[in-house]
């Protein structure tokens, strides 16, 4: 888990400097007047890879913005079970981006960029089921140990 | 249906799911519920809604502002605001404001300038004797500043909803900007004056100047940034780029506070953060999909333009609205929700797209300091350990700062409207 | 497409029975999109008008729901629909039929393909119009059927000074479409190809950010270009006679019954003739109004521009296998 997200990680930040450095490339080439036009896909595609990765490294963190004034009034078993019902409706819905993820990529498989014909917009679109997919384990995980400490106060605080 | 997607969405959230997710779940379960919606839609809008070059101006700008924090550029920042407002009573406090108006040049969102310019001040507030609630209800307080005065996260948002000039929205949001930061002056130095807090000695001549000199190259950023947008040299995405860029150089090579090895870590802290508001708008993109199937904007309009035939009056209710829910719901799916409800209707109204979204986007800046879900306020009152419900009573004085202000700018647009148009007239 | 960020307002066209569109009985429901907000639009009226013939012809059991440009839907989320199933008839330019992967749709986008309307419809509507159409349906595996061909005007330079001959576009930065052909063309003439949104373009023109734009009538004049420093001097080089694509989803249209197949081949009949009407006599309008502004407005002489044009043309007719096609319509001038 802690590996998986390591490397999650890791591809974020590189798609997150990927588009940095085309936009960096995309000003300095229109200030010198040569048009680099593969510039706008190019940085948009690593944008939505970045922001996807990301998306799911949060959820295994527990770090998407939540009211956790219930959570917090709650203890024990009932603390336990409450959670234990919020993964499960996390992981469904984990699972339908991972699912319907796919049938996207599917039917977008054989799209290509604009710019740069010989991409596919599949490479794009199947940041979608790994985002799903990462989450759905990352979800998993959370479900074992929550179950393993279900007795435990304490057991499942971020 | 409707009844119950709402039920749901309130269910939701009570138990605990992030407020993305409760979006996105209730999209889906809508979606399903709709024959010829594919279920794929809401993986597909989830997509959609992040394929847009103006959104990468998102991260771009929060990573100016984490380059800033790390860089120990914020902390020269306060040091340059304490010797211009150091001598008047509260002068910490009034340093603590002017710091993030300066930084609101800077950054396109508030958590950034929260986060740290609060971890410097509100600890130095406390120690000179302020008490805690005014140490973190300042910050927070202050920091709204940070999507009112360009670059602005939220506005770039709007922008790209709306098809306005990211950079027509910019130089609007000045004027009420500054406004607001003097307007919070003036209730720290009545504070101050009854409390009685310290002052720092007057900065001398030369003292101030070596202060200067030692801030300009820091205070080079919002200019740029600022003076490229609004002329249309960059776009803001590529603004924050290179704001970025100058930001490494500088506390890189200038005043060498930021090390190559920081580098990694500051990029990974910029993807999870903007990941957090990015993916709520992903989602927020698939929920409007649904509420664009149910037909809530015409049927919103007729409702409007057969109940209600004062443009005060509806001014009003959107200013009323997005309060509500902003004290729930971020400003970027806020916006992405109900733009599209509100702006036809406006339009009808014969309020202009750029009015309407500093009305906006100063409303929902209040939202970041009301509870229970206000970031801000969250933050600092972390920082500061102090509980919500006191960090909150102690930001209301400056939350009617802002309401005054905004209520200025939505009955006297000109206040906001009279430079801008004077330098791009077709912008209105 | 035109407006650059794609999103836009919302404006919302109801169908009559406000809210509930699920299928009552053996009626049919389509949804019709298109990325234009402005209801003067051509493609909303041409919409308006297929929604009208479609009722009409069907006594009321084909009902047509029209979104126009309804929030986040740019021309590239209007192909996604079509082919999920998500939206039934949709208008979009080729640049976003060619990201689907027909690339043949390129062909008609090309710089100086068509030299005038007549020309261009006698092309479109006729026997190569049909070509295109089986190409469409063939590569999408019948999931795109062409109902029709609209316009969104011929689209002329407009920028900083005018410009009499083709030396004259050398290093300006010249705002653009972004695919490939075009791009290479204006690279040829020696402009430099630039991308700004559409809706920052105004600004870009006023600061001096870009040099010129080229675009129809309808849309730079609708945004004040025309107005600008760098806007003013408007050259009819008429290099795109650009051509639209009213689309169905095919396997939706193969399960229709007989009779709701002619009512929405009539429907898109009139709507074709509609469309083309509204912009041809928007653009007059635009024009004088562009005058009345104070836009210089000045011909030139295109045949160095076509010229220019041919070697791309003929490159990329082979690259998509179309020679012979491209010399058919070459042959119809
Ligand atoms: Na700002
Ligand atoms: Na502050």
């Amino acid at each position: 888990m802690k590996l998986l997200e390591k490397i999650q990680l890791t591809i974020g930040a590189i798609f997150l400097s990927v588009f940095f450095i085309t936009i960096v490339i995309q000003v300095t080439t229109r200030m010198i007047s040569i048009s680099a036009i593969w510039t706008e896909e190019v940085a948009n595609y690593s944008f939505i890879w970045a922001v996807f990765m990301g998306a799911a490294v949060m959820l295994n963190r527990r770090e998407h913005f939540k009211f956790d004034l219930l959570l917090k009034k709650l203890k024990g078993k009932a603390k336990s079970t409450l959670v234990l019902i919020n993964d499960l409706i996390l992981l469904a819905f984990s699972f339908a981006i991972f699912y319907y993820g796919i049938i996207a990529v599917q039917n977008f498989w054989n799209y290509t960029w604009v710019s740069l014909s010989e991409m596919k917009m599949g490479y794009v679109w199947i940041s979608v089921p790994i985002m799903g997919g990462t989450m759905i384990i990352y979800m998993i995980g959370h479900l074992i140990n929550t179950i393993k400490h279900f007795n435990r106060e304490e057991a499942t605080s971020s | 249906m409707g009844p119950i997607l709402v039920g749901l969405f309130i269910l939701l959230m009570v138990i605990g799911i992030p407020i993305a997710f409760v979006i996105g779940i209730v999209a889906l379960l809508g979606i399903m519920n709709v024959e010829y919606i594919p279920n794929v839609t809401v993986p597909v809008k989830m997509f959609n809604g992040l394929d847009s070059f103006v959104l990468l101006a998102v991260p771009l700008f929060i990573l100016a502002a984490n380059l800033m924090n790390s860089g120990k550029i914020s902390q020269k920042l306060i040091d340059f605001s304490l010797s211009i407002v150091g001598h008047i009573r509260g002068g910490l406090a009034h340093a603590n404001i002017l710091v993030s108006m300066i930084f609101a040049g800077v950054s396109g969102a508030s958590q950034a300038d929260t986060a740290g310019v609060g971890k410097i001040l509100i600890p130095n507030m406390k120690n000179q004797g302020y008490d805690k609630e005014n140490a973190v209800g300042i910050t927070a307080a202050s920091s709204t500043i940070g999507v009112i005065i360009p670059p602005s996260i939220p506005m770039i948002i709007y922008a790209g909803l709306t098809n306005v000039s990211v950079g027509a929205l910019f130089l609007v949001g000045i004027i009420p900007g500054i406004l607001v930061g003097l307007g919070m002056m003036i209730i720290v130095y009545i504070l101050a004056m009854k409390r009685g807090y310290p002052t720092y000695q007057k900065a001398s001549w030369s003292n101030f100047m070596k202060q200067f000199l030692e801030t300009i190259p820091a205070l080079f950023t919002p200019i740029i940034l600022i003076g490229g947008i609004v002329t249309g040299i960059f776009t803001a995405t590529e603004a924050a780029a290179f704001a970025s860029l100058y930001t490494v150089a500088v506390a890189m090579f200038y005043y060498k506070t930021l090390k190559l090895k920081d580098i990694p870590q500051i990029l990974i802290d910029t993807l999870l953060l903007s990941s957090l508001s990015l993916f709520a708008l992903a989602a927020a993109n698939a929920l409007g999909e649904l509420m664009s199937y149910y037909k809530l904007a015409s049927w919103a309009q007729e409702f409007f333009t057969s109940n209600i035939d004062n443009k005060w009056i509806f001014m009003l209710i959107v200013i009323g609205f997005f309060l509500f829910v902003g004290t729930f719901m971020d400003a970027i799916p806020a916006m992405i929700l109900f733009i599209p409800v509100i702006l036809p209707i406006a339009m009808s109204f014969d309020i202009s797209p750029v009015l309407l979204g500093i009305v906006t986007i100063m409303t929902l800046a209040v939202g970041l300091v009301t509870p229970p879900y206000g970031l801000c306020l969250l933050l600092a009152a972390k920082i500061g350990d102090l509980s919500i419900e006191r960090s909150f009573g102690a930001v209301m004085p400056y939350i009617a700062v802002i309401v005054v202000v905004l209520l200025l700018v939505a009955f006297f647009p000109d206040l906001a409207v009279y430079l801008p148009k004077q330098l791009n007239p077709n912008m209105f | 497409g035109c407006s650059g960020g794609g999103s836009s307002a919302n404006g919302e066209e109801g169908s009559s029975d406000n809210g509930d569109s699920s299928n009552s009985g053996d009626g049919l429901k389509i949804v019709a999109a298109h990325n234009q907000t402005s209801p003067e639009n051509p493609y909303q009226i041409g919409m308006k008008e297929f929604k009208k013939v479609a009722e009409e012809e069907s006594n009321g059991k084909v009902n047509v729901e029209v979104h126009a440009g309804t929030l986040g839907t740019s021309e590239s989320e209007l192909v996604e629909k079509l082919k999920l199933g998500a939206a039934d008839v949709v208008l979009v330019s080729p640049g976003f039929m060619s990201k689907t992967g027909i690339d043949e749709i390129d062909l008609f986008a090309l710089p100086y393909m068509f030299d005038s309307y007549d020309h261009w419809e006698k092309v479109v509507d006729g026997e190569i119009g049909d070509k295109m159409a089986d190409i469409i349906k063939e590569k999408s595996n019948n999931d795109f059927k062409l109902l029709g061909y609209w316009t969104a005007g011929v689209r002329h330079y407009y920028g900083k000074k005018p410009i009499k001959s083709v030396d004259d576009l050398k290093g300006m930065k010249l705002r653009t479409q972004t695919s490939g052909a075009i791009a290479e063309y204006w690279k040829k003439t020696g402009a430099v190809p630039t991308s700004v949104a559409w809706g920052e373009l105004y600004q870009a023109l006023q600061q001096g950010v870009v040099d010129a734009a080229e675009n129809a009538y309808p849309y730079f004049v609708q945004q004040n270009h025309h107005k600008t420093k760098n806007g003013k001097y408007i050259t009819e080089t008429g290099h795109d006679y650009t051509t639209r694509f009213l689309l169905i989803n095919g396997k939706k249209f193969e399960n229709f019954s007989q009779e709701q197949k002619d009512t929405i081949m009539k429907a898109a009949e009139a709507a074709v003739k509609k469309e083309r009407e509204a912009l041809y006599s928007q653009e007059e309008e635009y024009k004088k109004q562009a005058k009345e502004d104070g836009a210089k407005i000045n011909q030139i002489d295109r045949q160095p521009f076509i010229e220019l044009a041919k070697p791309l043309q003929d490159k990329v007719a082979e690259e998509i296998g179309l020679e012979d096609m491209l010399k058919q319509i070459r042959d119809m001038k």
